[in-house]
């Protein structure tokens, strides 16, 4: 059990000095038991492939370290998974977690991985119902992000598709039991909407945590689908959600449980200043010149990101800018992966990109990176003059984050959750997703003073990424687990 | 003539037989009774097994006990006895017993309900088999016994109660719960037109063990005349997915 005490003497004047002023567990505390759950893996596992080329039934059991990553495994790119490792691994660190156990959708995963402290519980679903629950999540995605009409789903709760859905979520709510029967867990913590319905499944008193990470606005919810959220989000002691606008949704939506505010994080150790060699010659690869003067967009291949809107801002400001190109970094998400769901979206968001641009006459302008390594996101960032985050709809925004720890200026899209941290022309600029002409004139206004209001908004971001870090996420989710276990 | 001496142990191979025989009558009568039962009433499936596997044994064994020459006059006489002093001390508790049996299938309310009962009133916050535990306005505990359930009118004052229809049943243990779940709702989305749209089933767990794991179904129904037929065929339903899962199709 973790036992709150508030700051005092030396820890007190340590956080105030971070600014944070937050009440720390004890240091003596027990540390927790945990099962987390993701939809997406930690690892996603490439199946080796028989002749036919049928994946071969994995092992049912494995240890990391007799993995070889690249080969067997990659550990999956951004999005959930990128925040709930480290803060395990921090948590784990600082004692206030002892074992931690991790279940995901895995189809091509041995069940079970070691990974030192960690124990991987991957949960296999034949291809059928994967394709049926991929249905159901992807309406809710496009739902809640504003792409799909709210009554346009009125019936999906009944269909047999969500009969999938809940399959999924039963065998993991199963699985999560049955991990609880040997290891006696202090607290159940399962992230976002794919297993939103786990909670009322698992059929146990001890405390139940849920992150809800995508945007949270009543609009966008068909009306008939809320009774049915609310029961499965009643089923938690806590919910989490990560903007102050979302809490107040939660709560018009009708949840009637505890609900915090913790925005997403990013360990700042992760993210370091690449040599000008290495930034010159990976640009190269990308086709970019010294000279070029490079906007970048950092995302998932998805229409929800809103790619496009940069293009076509891009195709207004070229007169003008003859060096400025678009730099797209990113590839599919473990939906689209084969490995994962399997779904296509990114091939052919990529695709219809590339002839918008052709379209519009600036296809020389636009690079695609595709999939990029942590370090090829730092020259990514290292290279540009600003960023852009155009998504119609986002939960959060964390690459703001990413961008703010490089000292870059972003413009911010005003319907991302990271919008309630922008002040504008101190330290980031916003826009109205649905206007190009909008994105290009705050494209247009870093481009024109890049030393002076350009300089300005990154480095004042850079002191805003504080609230977004590794550091305080730990601190503040170490708090709210000490509160749920003791019932605080 | 005279018989080889094994035959001397022919009553005690009989006794052995006999109980043999009953052990294997008393698991098919009880799976039997079960799923004959289970049909209509799957609540009290369980139950109803037991009860027959209880009763092939009490047969097999004073049949057995006659084949060891031991007067099973007595024995009868004995357990009649037992079974009406029982009866008559247990009335009550019994009446609550069966009584909870049947507010399961009969009674609308359940837990968190707010109910009112031969004069009483409160929230149901615990319903065991003798009593139905009420937490009335003054914070005080009402107890009622579970057979005032079924005698006396209930008035369940909770918004929108008339909805709900729960269907309390139980599946065995080895039972794969995600494909009978599945399976189950997609039965039950023959019937949507007939349910509230904004309501999708709930299977809830109410109690496990390694033999059997204890569930609640609850829909919601649209139309309160529709009561009585939605709750038979959802009951129907049930029945038959129980059947198959015990078949082993799950």
């Amino acid at each position: 059990m973790v036992a709150l005490v508030p700051p005092s003497g030396r820890a007190a004047r340590s956080d105030r000095r971070r600014g944070r002023g937050l009440p720390v567990p004890a240091p003596d505390a027990d540390p927790l038991d945990v099962c987390v759950n993701t939809q997406t893996p930690l690892l996603q596992f490439t199946g080796v492939a028989t002749a036919e080329g049928v994946p071969t039934r994995p092992p049912e059991t494995a240890r990391l370290s007799d993995l070889e990553e690249g080969v067997d495994y990659r550990f999956s790119p951004g999005g959930v998974t990128r925040m709930v490792y480290p803060l395990l691994k921090r948590l784990h660190t600082d004692r206030r977690v002892r074992s931690m156990h991790w279940v995901a959708l895995n189809p091509l995963a041995p069940e079970t991985v070691f990974a030192d402290d960690l124990v991987l519980h991957n949960v296999r679903v034949a291809p059928e119902r994967l394709a049926a629950y991929g249905n159901v999540k992807e309406t809710i995605w496009g739902t809640v992000h504003g792409l799909r009409h709210p009554e346009g789903s009125d019936d999906l709760f009944w269909s047999d598709d969500f009969s999938e859905y809940a399959y999924y979520n039963r065998l993991t709510a199963e699985k999560m039991r049955t991990l609880d029967a040997d290891e006696d867990f202090d607290l159940f913590y399962v992230h976002d909407f794919q297993q939103m319905a786990i909670g009322e499944m698992l059929h146990t008193l001890k405390p139940k945590l849920f992150r809800w990470h995508i945007p949270f606005d009543v609009a966008d919810l068909p009306e008939s689908w809320r009774p049915a959220m609310t029961n499965y989000l009643n089923s938690y002691d806590t919910v989490i959600v990560s903007t102050d606008r979302y809490l107040g949704q939660l709560k018009e939506f009708g949840y009637t449980g505890r609900a915090v505010k913790l925005y997403p994080y990013v360990d700042p150790s992760d993210y370091t200043t690449p040599p000008p060699e290495e930034v010159r010659a990976t640009s190269a690869r990308w086709g970019l010149a010294p000279e070029d003067v490079v906007a970048l967009v950092v995302a998932r291949m998805d229409p929800m990101k809103g790619q496009d809107r940069v293009v076509r801002a891009l195709a207004r400001l070229a007169p003008d800018h003859p060096q400025l190109r678009l730099l797209l970094v990113g590839n599919g998400s473990f939906s689209n992966a084969k490995g994962g769901l399997g779904l296509s979206k990114a091939d052919r968001w990529r695709a219809s990109l590339e002839s918008l641009a052709q379209e519009l006459g600036i296809a020389d302008r636009v690079r695609f990176t595709g999939h990029v390594t942590q370090r090829e996101l730092d020259v990514a960032y290292e290279r540009s003059a600003l960023t852009v985050l155009p998504s119609p709809r986002e939960g959060f925004g964390l690459v703001v984050v990413e961008s703010w720890l490089h000292g870059k200026p972003t413009i911010v899209s005003r319907r991302a959750g990271v919008a309630e941290l922008v002040r504008p022309r101190r330290n980031g600029l916003l826009v109205d997703p649905d206007e190009d002409d909008d994105i290009a004139a705050k494209m247009d206004l870093v481009l024109a003073d890049p030393e002076g209001l350009g300089a300005r908004l990154g480095s004042a971001g850079r002191r805003t990424a504080d609230a977004c870090t590794i550091d305080a996420a730990a601190q503040a989710e170490s708090l709210l687990f000490g509160e749920v276990v003791n019932g605080g | 003539m005279t018989l080889p001496p094994w035959t001397a142990f022919l009553p005690y191979i009989e006794f052995a037989a006999i109980l043999v025989v009953t052990w294997a009558l008393g698991r098919l009568v009880g799976l039997l009774l079960s799923r004959v039962i289970g049909q209509t009433m799957p609540q009290v499936s369980a139950a109803a097994g037991r009860l027959g596997a209880v009763t092939v044994w009490v047969i097999g064994g004073v049949l057995a006990l006659q084949e060891l020459g031991v007067s099973t006059d007595i024995v009868l006489l004995v357990v009649l006895l037992f079974g009406v002093a029982a009866v008559v001390a247990l009335r009550e508790p019994l009446q609550n017993i069966g009584a909870r049996y049947f507010s399961d299938l009969y009674t609308p309310f359940r837990l968190g309900d707010v109910v009112e009962v031969a004069g009483h009133r409160g929230k149901v916050i615990e319903i065991n088999p003798i009593t139905t535990v009420l937490l009335a306005e003054d914070d005080t505990l009402r107890s009622v016994p579970n057979s005032r359930f079924v005698q006396e009118v209930v008035t369940n004052l909770s918004p929108q109660a008339w909805r709900e229809v729960n269907v309390p049943f139980s599946v065995g243990g080895g039972v794969d719960m995600p494909r009978f779940e599945s399976a189950l709702r997609k039965s039950l989305g023959k019937l949507r037109l007939h349910l509230d749209p904004r309501f999708p089933p709930v299977l809830m767990t109410r109690a496990r063990s390694g033999q059997s794991t204890d569930l609640t179904l609850t829909v919601l129904i649209r139309r309160p005349e529709e009561r009585d037929a939605i709750t038979a065929e959802v009951g129907k339903r049930v029945a038959d997915m129980v059947a198959r899962a015990q078949a082993g199709r799950y």
